[in-house]
């Protein structure tokens, strides 16, 4: 599907993304995925200190400005775009002597959803299931609260120490064990926070874009935003958009204003969040944008999360940032939802912007 | 233990575990495991209330008596009671989960055909102060399967079943993880006795039974029912033991890889014990006690109180993480559960019966 130019969402990319493990920290199978995906479409590709990759593209030959007329002095922003490859995991932090790994958590989980979930291990990926005593084993008044992460460990159902320690190590990462599928336009997969965006984001440099971009696949955003910090600086832009999976509200018994955003119901724009607020002549030019191309758009719940636009704000003497996310149900959990038409249209929504951007930006 | 139709025992776990049947639906189940009974026993049938029975003709003189293998087929899980508004779905509870667990589950939601979805409930940043600290009961949580309201209206009935979609995993040591264990591992201790007992048979005629519904609740109907139906002399349960897990307070749990787990208490005829004890002993066989003082919470519950009473044991499969979806087992324990139980009634003299004439 390819209209008006518009680059078409990888959805095996996404596919392959939300399939490989890269907790923060430990992002190196995401990033490979990703360079192979636009090593031969992009004018240069670096990995920074922090481990972020970082793609350059030059606009295509100057082409006749559309209707709006622009003054030649009028020279295009350059964009910097940007999606985290980091996803919530745990992280083994000892070998006990029977052979049990103790862990801890790698960003927000909801300790409510550990207990008997399936993890796999390592780069080996081998699985391993959080364990804890039986209800039937456990004092009636303390059934009903929620096990403490000290208490847990993943069984990878070695005898001893020595034994677990052929396999694995400590300091090694566990991700969630989630296949990826498809139910009509559903998805569902893991780490949608934020392999959609790194998707979204491989999807767009498949094409030349209107005006130059960087491209930033940024690491350890789940543990404090931290790996955008450098890449701004670095990239230096004009102004900024994070691509990000974001968490929608529709469930049984939503209030009025928790509902929204709705999956499906197109991409997200962020007023403000806990991290940002967001630049509103940004803001006010990609819902002109959609508006102007039939592309549905909704609001973020407003004060809610934060995102690696928080740092480029901040970066340097200040950049103009705004967010789109593309609504996901279940985020930080095992497996989330999103609908595949949502990652289009987010697509067309950048692409747009990056046309309108050609010819107007205060 | 390689099988002779050359499936393993981790497979035919694989493979028993994999099918749906929670209690009073186990149709799904029961013709998995008549197919697989079917290998080994001289006949298979179905009584009346859907337990599954392998026949096994002793080689003692007629009338022979009989011994009955309980292993119950039905394993926990949910049936749809509500949509909502959205086509969310709220279930209701077949045995008890370890609900702790559940939240952000896959499930199968076994419409025609079966519809995944997840376990899910009020995100934590749109939850009130203090309830994420507390474990969400199974009215607290709903069903995604990510359609649309209409179509779940249309394709999932009211009462349809549900269960833990968690595909059987393997880990170290060959140890394997997966929902409904509890007790389909049982059920595959039964049908490797029965193949070691079609190659040397006992005196006696053996019943290996797939009972339905002991995850009920109120009681175990299927070996209540095959129990009348059978009359048999000797019924031994095979189900899961707590398996070792830190914490647990010394003699609740029986260590994974250990052996049979033979219980002990008043469910347990102390002479069947002890046969089962010298049995292992002959073997050379690892087995463990596990003290069972009031009840052993499995299907020789109501087969003791049967017809006339029966004597009773219970062989136990180390398991961890019970009423979960990754119960796990070790297939060597499985082997051996199978092996003790041939040997046992190998060596069972035709004659012997729990009851004594005193006068």
């Amino acid at each position: 599907m390819r209209r008006n130019g518009v680059p078409s969402f990888d959805e095996r990319l996404l596919e392959a993304l939300s399939t490989a493990p890269g907790v923060s920290g430990g992002e190196e199978a995401v990033r490979e995925a990703v360079v192979a995906a636009v090593r031969d479409q992009v004018d240069s590709l670096e990995i920074d200190a922090m481990g972020s990759l970082v793609a350059r593209l030059a606009p295509a030959a100057a082409r006749p400005a559309g209707r709006r007329a622009t003054s030649p002095a009028f020279r295009p922003p350059h964009v910097m775009l940007c999606a985290h490859m980091d996803e919530v995991g745990l992280m083994v932090t000892a070998i006990e002597k029977e052979g049990r790994l103790k862990i801890r958590k790698v960003g927000g989980i909801d300790s409510r959803i550990l207990v008997g979930q399936v993890f796999r291990v390592g780069a080996s990926g081998l699985r391993g299931v959080v364990g804890t005593l039986p209800p039937h084993l456990i004092p009636r008044a303390d059934r009903d609260k929620v096990t403490p992460i000290e208490d847990l460990y993943l069984d990878i159902g070695a005898s001893s120490r020595e034994d677990a320690g052929r396999a694995v190590a400590v300091g090694d990462y566990a991700v969630f064990d989630t296949a990826y599928e498809r139910w009509g336009t559903t998805r569902k997969g893991k780490a949608f926070d934020d392999r959609a965006g790194c998707a979204i984001l491989a999807s767009l440099v498949q094409r030349r874009p209107p005006i130059p971009i960087t491209a930033v696949w940024s690491v350890q955003e789940e543990v404090g935003l931290r790996g955008a910090a450098g890449a701004a600086r670095r990239v230096a832009p004009d102004l900024a958009i994070v691509l990000e999976g974001t968490a929608s509200g529709e469930m049984p018994g939503a209030q009025p204003g928790e509902a929204a955003p709705r999956m499906g119901g197109g991409p997200a724009l962020t007023v403000h969040d806990r991290s940002l607020m967001a630049d509103a002549r940004l803001v006010d030019l990609l819902e002109r944008t959609a508006r102007d191309h039939r592309i549905p758009t909704q609001w973020k719940r407003p004060g809610v999360g934060g995102t690696d636009a928080g740092r480029i704000a901040l970066s340097g003497a200040g950049v103009p940032a705004a967010v789109v996310s593309v609504p996901c149900r279940y985020i930080h959990a095992p497996a989330a939802y999103l609908d595949i038409r949502d990652a289009q249209r987010t697509v067309s929504l950048i692409w747009h912007t990056l046309e309108t951007l050609r010819k107007e930006w205060p | 233990m390689p099988s002779e139709n050359g499936r393993g025992t981790a497979e035919w776990l694989q493979l028993l575990t994999s099918l749906p049947g929670v209690p009073g639906h186990e149709a799904a189940a029961a013709a998995g495991i008549a197919k697989a009974f079917a290998l080994h026993a001289d006949r298979v049938d179905r009584d009346r209330s859907g337990n599954i029975r392998g026949w096994l003709d002793g080689v003692g003189a007629a009338p022979r008596p009989r011994a009955l293998l309980a292993a119950h087929m039905d394993r926990i899980g949910f049936l749809v009671k509500g949509i909502e508004p959205g086509g969310f779905l709220r279930v209701t509870e077949l045995g008890g989960f370890d609900t702790r667990t559940l939240l952000g589950k896959e499930v199968l939601i076994h419409s025609r055909p079966p519809m995944p979805a997840l376990f899910a409930t009020k995100p934590p940043h749109l939850q009130k102060k203090g309830e994420s600290e507390r474990v969400p009961t199974v009215e607290d949580l709903y069903l995604d399967a990510g359609r649309s309201e209409r179509e779940i209206r249309r394709r999932v009935p009211l009462g349809t079943m549900v269960t833990l979609r968690q595909p059987p995993i393997e880990l170290l040591g060959g140890r394997m993880a997966a929902p409904g264990m509890d007790d389909r591992a049982g059920v595959v201790v039964l049908l490797r006795t029965l193949e070691l007992l079609a190659r040397d048979r006992p005196g006696w005629d053996v019943v290996a039974v797939a009972t339905v519904e002991e995850e009920f609740g109120v009681l175990c109907l299927g070996a209540r029912t095959a129990s009348e139906g059978l009359d048999p002399q000797l019924g031994i349960a095979v189900d899961v033991s707590h398996g070792d897990m830190p914490g647990a307070r010394e003699g609740d749990t029986v260590p994974l890889g250990g052996g049979p787990a033979l219980s002990v208490g008043a469910n347990i005829h102390p002479r069947v014990l002890e046969g089962l004890r010298r049995a292992a002993r002959g073997l050379k066989m690892p087995y463990q006690i596990e003290a069972c003082p009031i009840g052993s919470g499995t299907d020789a519950m109501d087969i003791q109180i049967a017809r006339e009473g029966i004597p009773t044991a219970v062989i136990g499969i180390p398991c961890r993480y019970m009423h979960t979806g990754v119960e796990t087992v070790e297939p060597r324990d499985v082997d051996r559960c199978a092996q003790l139980l041939a040997g046992y009634l190998r060596a069972l003299p035709v004659d012997w019966r729990a009851t004594e004439v005193l006068k």
